[in-house]
């Protein structure tokens, strides 16, 4: 048995394929079975998507590992089957984004429209952008800042992997959990004032909101 | 043979807000509209839809012997003593916990639908695998859910697994409607849950004690005491699901008298 992981791309605009289902039998055709991670590029799955998937992997004697996509359709749908994913942002060579501190204002946003939902979890190697509600019991990371174009009644983690300027930025600013780099801070008792676009930083060790400033 | 079928689940997450009960009433309500439909238990573990109809000593055969080949489907289905458009099909014995998986569903579904005009999956409490085999068979579903937080977050995570697995349209019923405290803002209100849910209202059942009657007596309540509030909603979601335009019940008319006064009081929110 090979112990070893391998690649496999679906690439839907490869016009060699009608679809992706012949795309990744062909593909299988020509490995050994093997543990085989699943790179999705654009392409939208749904859960039933993702288990036909597994099912044709499973009919070529491979084991799913994980997946990666740029998708976040995809992305939602594998991690709520229990695999392992990555979310990939676009850019023209096709790579994993490495984002630091300095050159953050250059990252791509990461775009999601529609609630997320209890149990959902949203993640972004870049900036997060939000349209829609985020529902308590779901939670949102990013590690730039998260701005969200409605109700935040959830958990969100800003400058996820320590960036402290990170901002999480919400047109209601309910949250359970309140996290940004390392500092977490439980949400506010008292309720908003309706209307009121609200932000949340860190200054002097310390995470406060305050009404969003135009900039 | 009807061709259009509804293939619809109800599903809730928590426990005991409320599926077989809706079950159980949407089949003999829409019954006596003249559809014929059939009720699935896909809660077989825990099953009790067969109680509330009052069909327990009546069954013989279960879907597992159908898919077995060991019966015909029509041995299997139960038809309702008094109701004879509707028809109870239990999946399983509760002693065969691991049988089912997503695809015997999509079998049995697709029998029932060469004869049914609507097939009503009661779908188990939880999201593991009894709930992904019934979604694994349904087109469209309707949450339950009851006007506390609890229900509504578990019910907001289902809508989640549906939404992923393309099932559209979902459609929300808030049960155990009271009106006395949600006009004095004890309980969620209904702006509350729809506002988190974000889904389209197919209707509002009012708390009766006479559910807790019908269940004992194994008589859902749709299908004598027609007074009853709870007859009345689950009538009138029946109705809503054919496609019939008839407004909600407004609970703070329904408590009696306060009504004017709560009105102003409900606009604000609980939480």
């Amino acid at each position: 048995m090979n112990s070893q992981t391998q690649k496999i791309i679906i690439n839907i605009e490869d016009s060699k394929y009608i679809s992706w289902e012949s795309c990744l039998r062909n593909k299988l055709k020509n490995l050994k079975s093997s543990n085989i991670e699943i790179d999705c590029k654009n392409l939208d799955l749904s859960c039933r998507g993702i288990s036909e998937l597994i099912s044709i992997a499973n009919q070529f004697n491979c084991k799913v590992i994980s997946f990666c996509s740029t998708s976040s359709k995809t992305i939602v749908s594998s991690q709520s089957l229990g695999y392992k994913s990555q979310f990939i942002i676009e850019n023209n060579s096709n790579e994993i984004l490495k984002i630091n501190e300095k050159n953050l204002t250059f990252s791509k946003t990461n775009f999601h429209q529609g609630t997320v939902r209890s149990g959902e979890y949203l993640e972004s190697p870049g900036d997060l952008l939000i349209l829609g509600d985020v529902n308590p019991g779901a939670k949102v990371s990013a590690e730039g800042n998260i701005i969200i174009w409605g109700r935040l009644l959830g958990i969100a983690h800003a400058g996820s992997k320590g960036n402290s300027k990170a901002t999480i930025s919400a047109l209601q600013l309910r949250p359970v959990q309140l996290r940004i780099a390392k500092k977490v801070a439980r949400g506010p008792k008292e309720k908003p004032q309706l209307g009121l676009a609200e932000q949340a930083r860190i200054d002097s060790e310390e995470i406060i909101i305050s009404p969003m400033e135009s900039t | 043979m009807a061709t259009d079928t509804r293939v619809i689940l109800i599903c809730s997450g928590k426990g005991g807000v409320g599926k077989t009960t809706l079950t159980a009433n949407l089949g003999i309500s829409l019954a006596r509209q003249g559809l014929t439909t059939a009720v699935l238990d896909a809660d077989f573990g825990l099953r009790n839809l067969d109680l509330l109809l009052g069909l327990e000593n009546r069954i013989v055969y279960t879907a597992q012997e159908v898919l077995e080949e060991e019966c015909r489907l029509d041995q299997a289905l139960v038809k309702h003593k008094q109701e004879s458009n509707l028809s109870l099909l239990p999946a399983g014995n509760p002693r065969m916990l691991d049988w089912l998986k997503p695809d015997d569903m999509k079998r049995i579904v697709k029998m029932l639908k060469e004869q049914f005009n609507y097939v009503l999956i009661d779908c188990p409490a939880g999201v593991e695998d009894g709930f992904k085999n019934a979604m694994a068979a349904s087109q469209e579903a309707i949450v339950v859910t009851n006007p506390e937080v609890s229900a509504v977050r578990d019910a907001d995570r289902v809508i989640g697994l549906l939404n992923t697995n393309a099932i559209k349209p979902v459609q929300l019923v808030l049960n155990r409607v009271r009106p006395k405290m949600m006009a004095n803002q004890e309980m969620l209100s209904i702006e509350d849950v729809t506002d988190i849910l974000a889904l389209p209202l197919l209707g509002l059942v009012l708390e009766d004690e006479q559910v807790i009657v019908s269940t004992n007596r194994g008589e859902p309540l749709t299908l004598n005491s027609v007074n009853s509030p709870a007859a009345k909603c689950y009538l009138n979601i029946a109705k809503r699901l054919q496609g019939e335009d008839i407004p909600l019940i407004d609970p703070i008319e329904e408590s009696s008298g306060f009504g004017s006064k709560f009105r102003r009081l409900m606009q604000t929110k609980i939480f």
